[in-house]
């Protein structure tokens, strides 16, 4: 952590309806390079989508994003050329079906930042090595393990040399066998210094590798602090009451 | 039963031997598959834009609206044009499509064959549209958004990761619209084509002779649909294979 704010949210809003539904009301948080953060709370406490809001997969109805010193939400910028350095890591893996595990990871890399063939393969080779799945580069999707394809899915995203790696729930569709493996690639990539927002129900991984732990209720940041004043001094009712049921 | 076998044989010489009408068989047929050809390639091409612009009305209309500006306006008109045109196609029979082309829109065209591919083409794309847009539809939204989340722009990511897959799903059904348009191309004989179906019943006309020159372009139609289905068949275990 060097103190560089690499994201800020102002005030973020989303809402539903026309105004109806506040799914989001006024979020304000920032994150700071080679931070980890974690997002705990409730299920249907908007967590995904505050999340899914800074890369902009859910438009925001309302505030501002500002990444890397530029507003995102400014419908002048050019989304994709900021995505490219938010890696993002889903529940459900979302590898590309229609490609083998080397395809799945170089195309981004080759389209995007028009890496040479051999370029983007070396790299993602390199990458496969360091999670175990080298021997795997030739398969689909279809005929890996779910712990397998998230990691696939982990160094899919850091192919493009993201900045910040945002993962939604990266465990909560695996058997618990394969969570594991999955927290330890997080893990020495929270080491490396890789700046990291983390939607999870995983409290252990919070506990060990989070800098910071925000919990959300109802849209809104409840409390935020390090893991000990979270997790050992709670202050809110609401978090109390959330701790009592998943610790 | 020489006897029969006699008949049968003189049947034969004057329906296809005599006067060389196998040529003008063989040279009907050519031009049917010239024209379901092309018709398929303009129908794939038009479906798969229209699909395209359907469905990215669709998945898109919430966030282009909080956005708004000509983006949300010009997908908009778009989007109406195509479910315009392909209300129209719909609601028209094949026929009277392809006359309108003939004697209206291309009038001045002298080929009838690009008349003819222009009809059966565009009277394809409406439902190969359809037929595409259930498809990239079926593909699972995570497939789009981490396409999106990794940079792609909308085209590169439907043309690298959700027409692949959508293309897969749709194959059977877009066999059968394959099919259909060969078949359709039965009556391009109405503007002045003589393409297999044309020929055969000019045979039928010169010789009196029902049964040899029909059931010939029956045979030729059928056998040309069970090689379309094998090649087909073919192509998807091929694509299936692919992933297991
Ligand atoms: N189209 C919509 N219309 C109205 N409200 C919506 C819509 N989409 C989402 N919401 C609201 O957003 C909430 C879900 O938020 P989100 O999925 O971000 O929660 P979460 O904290 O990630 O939950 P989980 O732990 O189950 O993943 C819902 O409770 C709902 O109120
Ligand atoms: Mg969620």
């Amino acid at each position: 952590m060097n103190g560089d704010v690499l994201i800020k949210v102002i005030d973020l809003k989303k809402h539903y309806l026309g105004g109806k539904v506040k799914a989001l009301d006024g979020i304000n948080v920032e994150i700071q390079t080679g931070e980890v953060v974690v997002i705990i709370g409730p299920s249907g406490s908007v967590k995904s989508t505050l999340l899914r809001s800074l890369n902009l997969l859910e438009i925001p109805t309302g505030g501002s994003i500002i990444f890397e010193g530029v507003d995102i939400c400014d419908p002048k910028q050019n989304i994709n050329l900021h995505r490219q350095k938010m890696g993002m890591v889903f529940q459900h893996f979302n590898l590309f079906a229609n490609m083998n595990i080397i395809d799945n990871m170089t195309i981004a890399p080759r389209k995007r930042l028009k890496k040479s063939k051999d370029e983007a393969t070396e790299k993602a080779m390199e990458l496969l090595k360091r999670v175990g799945l080298a021997d795997r580069a030739n398969d689909y999707p279809s005929q890996l393990s779910g712990g397998q394809k998230q990691r696939i899915a982990i160094v899919r995203a850091l192919c493009m040399e993201p900045d910040v790696m945002l993962f939604d729930e990266p465990t909560s569709a695996l058997d618990p066998e394969m969570v594991g493996e999955v927290l330890d690639v997080m893990k020495s990539l929270a080491k490396s210094g890789t700046t990291m927002i983390v939607v999870t129900h995983e409290m252990g991984f919070a506990k060990e590798v989070g800098n910071r732990v925000i919990f959300m209720d109802g849209g809104k940041i409840i409390e935020e602090g390090t893991p000990q004043e979270i997790f050992e001094n709670p202050q809110s009712d609401r978090l109390k009451s959330f701790l009592a049921k998943v610790l | 039963m020489n006897d029969f076998f006699a008949s049968v044989v003189d049947k034969f010489t004057r329906c296809f031997i005599a006067k060389s009408y196998w040529k003008m068989i063989l040279q009907g047929f050519r031009d049917s598959l010239i024209i379901t050809f092309f018709s398929i390639i303009l129908g794939l091409l038009i479906g798969v834009i229209l699909a395209t612009i359907r469905t990215s009305y669709d998945k898109n209309e919430e966030s282009l609206k909080i956005k708004g500006g000509i983006g949300y306006w010009s997908l908009k008109i778009l989007n109406s044009l195509c479910k315009a045109y392909i209300a129209v196609i719909r609601g028209v029979p094949v026929v009277v499509q392809l006359l309108i082309w003939y004697f209206i829109i291309l009038a001045t065209q002298k080929n009838s064959i690009i008349v003819a591919v222009a009809a059966f083409g565009v009277n394809s794309g409406a439902y190969v549209a359809e037929i595409f847009r259930g498809g990239i539809m079926s593909v699972d939204v995570g497939q789009f958004e981490a396409g999106r989340s990794l940079g792609f722009n909308y085209v590169q990511t439907m043309i690298h990761i959700i027409i692949p897959q959508a293309f897969k799903t749709v194959l059977p059904t877009l066999l059968n619209e394959f099919i259909a348009v060969l078949k359709e191309t039965s009556i391009a004989g109405y503007v002045g084509i003589t393409d297999l179906t044309r020929a055969g019943a000019i045979i039928r006309a010169q010789t009196f002779e029902a049964f040899m020159p029909l059931i010939a372009v029956a045979i030729i139609y059928l056998v040309t649909v069970i090689v379309l289905t094998a090649l087909f068949t073919r192509i998807e275990r091929r694509l299936r294979n692919s992933e297991r």
